[in-house]
């Protein structure tokens, strides 16, 4: 009988040991609260929640300690998580999702009134300013890269940057540059206000003009031979970007636009969401390196921010009265696709109740898009 | 016009299933050869001979099995190497060497020829046609400079060390500077300071750029110059050309409204017409509770009306 119960304890034992309290730590226990918040913030506030839920699940997911050997883990060769993260390692999730993005993307504003890809431009200076501070941090200069690339407020362009240029850096960078893209209403208000008068916010924009089907067919063709003849490593974002763009404006791929901007970019949304939140695991992701890659990415998004609505201003004095650029739109040119578009109208109707800017920040917020690809791909070309 | 559609597809997947499998073949290049072999590299039996490199210099994996090597222009398929055998797929980047040893019994990869007979060396594709690479290698009296490729931190270049008085001699090889490539040396050949069968015959620290960029630009200024200015050149040319093109756009659109007897408008819809319409969207999103979750995507649904004999005519002409 003694013996019946001491296999039984010894078995119990056993079984304790394969659970994960056997070797829970605080670290697991910070991340998995981390994951909870992305989750409430998600749910209950409603930031980002197509990204942040699958996020903030994927966190919980990767921070719940196993014994390594089974196949369970996210990095362990072989195990379910670890197939579907090497979309991630290897970088073909965020070329499918620029597929869907330029699937769903209507480029119109910015043909309508091509001087905005000006502004998407010039916010690409947060990623070089924030590539420069990582720097002055000790960052050596392909993860400073990376981590530069965060200012380019795209996920997919940060995932696929920093999955070749810094893939240790790559769960830190990922979680930044979304939390802070849902964080974008938050961060960018107080720039546009500092930098912008009030007879600046009350600028009023022509509406823009129509354009013809044929316009926006030429736009990805001559977009895509002009980008990725000057930076061929953005090929395949920007091959993808303006593929998806062409299928949406061609009139006969319906079926195929509809595919990528629907079904395709859902379960791409779902993996690469899922599987960056996993690989966040508390040794990995706890780390005072990590807290630099926020402090610096919530840099990259001010001077982002500051760089677009100076240049606004800046263009504004080459530009005759009645042409001028309201300097809100400016915050646009990060990207963060729709989101700082809708910061540009929200602000811009706190000070004119009928002035909507919506429209006109499509512009540098389609062309930050463009931007943010090409320059990924010139940070690429130099430091790979 | 499903079946045009099958028959174009499959012409396009056998053109280019025909041309990928050339273009592969065609990326492997002769890289270093050891002529004299007393005190280098042994194969599998433990004997030492002369090799032969190939270096596979595309980004894909090519298989060389039923390629030919040979030492004699009118016998270009002197060698055929044996096709469905795993280790003929040669990897991306990656080498192979094939011992010059006229034991061909000892397997795939022994030639029936040695490099002492020519002074040539031909690898040939699988069609036994296409003469993928070819080499001409120095014999006789030299001398003949030695050279090496280097990289550090003054930059890349390539530096004379020494002299052969002639060739063969045992245990210097006649390799490619930089692996696959035709730069320096003849035609990007010459004697090198050391054998490297099987792997690089230079190898540059990959983190070097990197480390470089950061050396010369501590605080990435010149980066920032740098790459701001070609965002803004793609975006500035992508401006100029659509700015002619939308007044092109513009100008017929202009042609054929007058052509139609239209007198066009500057501003055809006033901005308030926009606002207008966008706040009642606003409005009967916020108000009718009939927007679903997804943020990017706005969704209109018809309106369901409870039935009354008044309507329920009305209702059904309005649906067709």
């Amino acid at each position: 009988m003694n013996a019946f119960f001491s296999f039984l304890w010894d078995n119990l034992q056993q079984f304790f040991g394969y659970t994960a309290f056997a070797s829970f730590t605080y670290g697991h226990a910070i991340m998995i609260l981390i994951g909870l918040t992305f989750l409430y913030l998600a749910i209950t506030k409603d930031w980002e929640p197509m990204l942040l839920v699958p996020i903030g699940f994927g966190i919980i997911i990767g921070n719940i300690p196993f014994l390594e050997g089974l196949s369970i883990g996210v990095y362990e060769e072989g195990s379910v998580m670890n197939i579907l993260y090497q979309g991630v390692r290897l970088g073909f999730y965020p070329p499918l999702i620029f597929l869907g993005i330029g699937a769903m993307t209507d480029f119109s504003a910015l043909i309508s009134n091509p001087k905005l890809m000006l502004i998407g431009a010039a916010a690409q200076f947060g990623i070089f300013g924030a590539y420069g501070l990582a720097l002055l941090f000790g960052f050596p200069a392909n993860e400073a890269g990376a981590i530069g690339i965060i200012g380019g407020a795209d996920g997919p362009t940060a995932i696929f940057l920093s999955g070749r240029l810094a893939p240790d850096l790559l769960g830190a960078i990922a979680v930044s540059a979304y939390s802070y893209m849902a964080l974008v209403p938050v961060i960018q208000p107080p720039v546009m206000r500092l930098f912008t008068t009030r007879k600046e916010r009350l600028i009023r924009m022509r509406p823009p003009r129509a354009v013809s089907q044929r316009e926006k067919i030429i736009f990805p063709i001559v977009g895509f031979l002009l980008t990725a003849f000057l930076v061929p490593s953005g090929i395949p974002l920007l091959g993808m970007l303006f593929f998806g763009n062409l299928l949406k404006e061609c009139g006969v791929t319906r079926r195929l636009a509809e595919t990528a901007r629907g079904p395709l970019i859902d379960i791409v949304t779902i993996l690469i969401g899922l599987t960056v939140g996993a690989s966040t695991q508390a040794d990995k992701f706890l780390q005072f390196r990590s807290i630099q890659i926020f402090i610096l990415g919530a840099l990259s998004f001010v001077i982002a921010t500051t760089a677009g609505v100076l240049f606004v201003k800046f263009f504004n004095l080459f530009l005759k009265e009645g042409n001028k650029i309201n300097p809100l739109i400016g915050n646009a040119g990060v990207s963060a696709v729709p989101d700082s578009a809708r910061v540009s109208n929200n602000v811009g109707l706190e000070y004119d109740k009928s002035n909507y800017l919506l429209m006109h920040a499509m512009g540098p917020n389609v062309a930050g898009v463009i931007g943010s690809a090409v320059a990924a791909g010139i940070l690429l070309g130099f430091l790979s | 016009m499903g079946k045009k559609l099958y028959i174009i597809l499959t012409g396009v997947l056998l053109l280019f299933g025909a041309r990928a499998a050339a273009q592969s073949q065609s990326d492997m290049r002769l890289n270093e050869i050891l002529v004299n072999n007393t005190d280098d590299y042994e194969d599998d039996y433990g004997h030492k001979h002369g090799w032969i490199e190939l270096f596979n210099t595309s980004r894909g994996t090519v298989d060389i099995g039923g390629c030919y090597i040979s030492n004699d222009r009118n016998n270009l398929k002197k060698y055929r190497i044996p096709k469905g055998d795993v280790l003929t797929k040669i990897k991306p980047r990656q080498h192979i060497v094939l011992w010059a040893d006229n034991m061909p019994l000892r397997g795939t990869f022994h030639v029936n020829f040695t490099l002492t007979e020519t002074d040539v060396l031909y690898f040939t594709s699988s069609n036994g046609r296409d003469i993928v690479d070819s080499l001409h290698f120095p014999t006789g009296e030299g001398p003949f400079p030695v050279m090496d490729y280097i990289a550090d931190s003054d930059g890349v270049r390539i530096e004379t060390k020494g002299s052969i008085a002639a060739y063969p001699v045992d245990n210097v090889s006649y390799g490619r500077l930089m692996d696959g490539e035709t730069t320096g040396g003849d035609s990007g050949w010459a004697f090198l300071v050391k054998t490297t069968p099987s792997s690089n015959n230079v190898i540059l620290d990959s983190e070097a750029a990197a480390q470089r960029f950061k050396e010369f630009d501590p605080v990435g200024i010149i980066m920032a110059i740098t790459a701001m200015s070609v965002v803004f050149v793609a975006l500035m040319l992508l401006y100029l050309i659509f700015k002619q093109i939308g007044r092109a756009a513009v100008r017929s659109g202009r042609k054929k409204a007058a052509r139609a007897g239209i007198i066009p408008h500057e501003d055809e819809i006033p901005g308030e017409v926009y606002a207008a319409i966008a706040t009642a969207v606003h409005l009967y999103i916020q108000q009718g509770e009939v927007h679903d979750v997804e943020n990017t995507i706005l969704t209109f649904r018809n309106i369901k009306r409870n039935y009354t004999p008044w309507n329920s005519k009305i209702y059904g002409l309005r649906k067709q």
